[in-house]
């Protein structure tokens, strides 16, 4: 019975369950990096020489393949010579997870190699302010224009089609256009990220919008909502946590485009200092690099999903109090404090405490 | 069968009652209604010729089996939808559109998920251009007379449905509308609840004193609740008949045994659900028996 507890089909798992699967999904892709890294005798093609022997090509320090050095082992041992010593090694490009953990210390602290290149947490500056640029840009106009064609088929009709098309014209492709009109530097890296978020948010959002209950839109307009009232006090209301999900989903995106745009022009920001160290061979920088990238974009998505809790309480349970939504319609009564109401504080902390109690 | 007296005949009050609903002025007037799909040559009448005066402070009920059109005749009244030909007329003026004058409650509740009950109460007296504090303590008191000022501040997911529907009533009666007309409103909730807020709005319906129009597929609810029933059919659609409920108010729950409501009730199936003939029609489908079940009954 118990894997039907642990595989129930499309069932919820017990809190405990889902938190121990939610750490097993980190831990079991670094174990298999950990068993290939530290087990000599799985994978690890090359062997390392320690000491050359009296081989007439090997040197010490050399990574050789496992049949070569079997080979000059065999061939000096017939010549009657010292043969050569080492230890099997995985190739340079899989460092160990150790070496990759020491990295993520030591990419930080090493000073760059070349006058003028910047140091990993410039260079993550830089990527992670040419995203925002790009993404704050592409969101000024996508979103409003999202919200139009989700709400009048109008905009509909005479926005999407082309943007449907667009949207299939790869970003990079647009590369060396940006270079020729934005120059350089940055813009045309920001261009990019626009080129590749903004198409996609307007149909996203534009779906988004379009998805809103009817109901809740005829509803309003039995109470007396008409026009620009029925947008902003119904169907955006309607749709914003959806679209801040997407938005959250886009962001993940435009990630995605920052490696290519920051290869348009001069190479710049997190891709600069990849390519660097791989031509370095300090691949466990590389690593430590990719996953920082990867650390980024998690916790801002988890800090994105947090706020999202506070700024729409009507998607918790058991929430009360008043939403951004109010607070910025209503300027001036957001911070008129309400009066205290001892009744619904009592009964919240008893239904936590019966809460602690049953759990 | 019980012997039935005539669904027809009125105590000396109720016709007195009837009189004088009679003698009020017609709220909502319906002439000649048609809504058809389609066009000439595949086309689907879902009613026509239905004419019918609603007079102030009467509850009617449009009660008839699916595919009848009592929703699309009620979206029509809200101005959501237009009628083929005929007309609807508010006090005399025709409906164009959906207006706070015609308030609507909805089977699938539609209130605002991210607005706490009181501002979903509020929504309409903000759009009618009150300021916040006008609104705010206008909707305390219709909250209170639902009685739900305890969660005003709590938000939709956090209610059951039938407080969920008391919240949609005071939204629209905020509106202080000409006409209430509700759309299955208690069809989601389950048989105790409902009967709860049957009562409910009766007790609604005599303070406030508001028109109401009502549909539902409930025989007992339409009996129980209203002044008139009209009933429309399908195939061919169109008003089978309009009933003055001889079942006198102050109506209780006792009343659903009483002989007066039994008949009202067997008159009402009788149009909904067909004469015996065809229901026998409906007897004579072939009896598909399952193999290898092993307990046969016969």
């Amino acid at each position: 019975m118990a894997t039907r507890d642990w595989l129930g089909l499309k069932q919820d798992l017990p809190p405990r369950r889902s938190a121990v699967l939610t750490i097993l999904s980190f831990i079991l892709p670094f174990a298999l990096w950990a068993v290939v890294s530290y087990t000599p005798w799985i994978w690890h093609p090359l062997v390392r020489i320690t000491d050359s022997g009296e081989s007439e090509w090997m040197t010490e320090d050399m990574d050789v393949q496992r049949a070569d050095f079997a080979n000059e082992v065999e061939k000096t041992k017939a010549a009657g010579l010292a043969p050569p010593q080492g230890f099997r090694v995985n190739p340079v490009y899989l460092p160990a997870p150790h070496n990759v953990a020491k990295a993520f210390v030591t990419a930080f602290k090493t000073p760059p190699r070349l006058p003028g290149e910047p140091w990993l947490h410039e260079s993550l500056g830089h990527s992670i302010r040419t995203i925002v640029w790009g993404f704050l840009l592409s969101s000024l106009v996508g979103v409003p224009l999202g919200i139009l064609c989700g709400t009048y088929r109008f905009f509909s009709k005479l926005q999407e089609p082309f943007i449907e098309f667009f949207r299939y014209l790869p970003a990079p492709a647009f590369g060396a256009l940006c270079v020729a009109i934005l120059g350089i530097d940055d813009a045309p890296k920001v261009a990019i990220i626009v080129i590749g978020t903004f198409f996609q948010q307007v149909l996203v959002i534009g779906n988004t919008v379009r998805k809103v209950d009817p109901a809740l839109i005829e509803a309003a307009q039995t109470l007396g909502a008409r026009g620009w009232n029925l947008v902003r006090r119904v169907v955006i209301p309607a749709s914003i946590t959806d679209i801040y999900t997407d938005m959250r989903i886009l962001l993940g995106w435009a990630w995605t485009y920052l490696i290519v745009a920051e290869v348009v022009g001069t190479m710049s920001g997190i891709t600069y200092f990849i390519n660097q160290q791989a031509r370095y061979r300090n691949f466990d920088n590389v690593y430590a690099a990719i996953f920082m990238i990867g650390i980024i974009g998690l916790t801002s998505d988890l800090m994105l999903g947090a706020i999202g809790k506070v700024i729409f309480p009507w998607k918790r349970r058991g929430a009360r109090g008043k939403s951004l939504i109010e607070w910025v319609r209503e300027p001036g009564s957001a911070w008129r404090k309400e009066p205290p109401n001892p009744r619904a504080a009592a009964a919240a902390l008893a239904k936590s405490l019966s809460h602690a109690r049953t759990s | 069968m019980l012997a039935l007296p005539d669904y027809r005949e009125q105590t000396p009050e109720v016709a007195a009652r009837f009189a004088k609903i009679k003698e009020r002025p017609v709220v909502l007037t319906v002439r000649n209604l048609e809504k058809a799909f389609g066009t000439n040559g595949s086309r689907h009448v879902v009613f026509d010729h239905v004419s019918l005066d609603i007079h102030r402070r009467e509850f009617v009920t449009i009660i008839g089996p699916s595919g009848c059109g009592k929703s699309t005749f009620i979206r029509i009244a809200a101005g959501l939808e237009e009628a083929t030909s005929g007309e609807m007329l508010l006090d005399g003026k025709p409906i164009t559109g959906p207006s706070p004058d015609r308030g609507m409650v909805f089977q699938g509740y539609t209130l605002f998920p991210w607005r706490t009950v009181k501002e979903n109460v509020m929504f309409g007296l903000e759009m009618r251009g009150n300021d916040t504090g006008t609104a705010d303590a206008e909707a305390r008191q219709w909250l209170d007379m639902v009685g739900l000022s305890r969660v005003e501040n709590s938000y939709p997911h956090e209610l059951s449905g039938g407080m969920k529907q008391r919240v949609a009533i005071a939204r629209a009666l905020a509106n202080e509308p000409r006409i209430l007309i509700m759309d299955e409103p208690f069809g989601a909730l389950d048989a105790l609840t409902r009967c709860k807020m049957q009562s409910y709005l009766l007790q609604i319906w005599k303070k406030v004193n508001v028109t109401i129009l009502f549909i539902t597929h409930d025989l007992d609810e339409a009996i129980y609740l209203s002044d008139r029933i009209l009933v429309l059919g399908v195939n061919p659609g169109g008003v089978r008949e309009i009933i003055e409920n001889p079942v006198p108010r102050p109506r209780t729950p006792e009343q659903f045994l009483s002989p007066k409501f039994l008949a009202v009730k067997h008159r009402l199936d009788e149009l909904i659900h067909g004469s015996a003939a065809e229901q026998e029609e409906e007897d004579k489908i072939p009896v598909i028996k399952l193999t290898e079940v092993g307990d046969e009954v016969e």
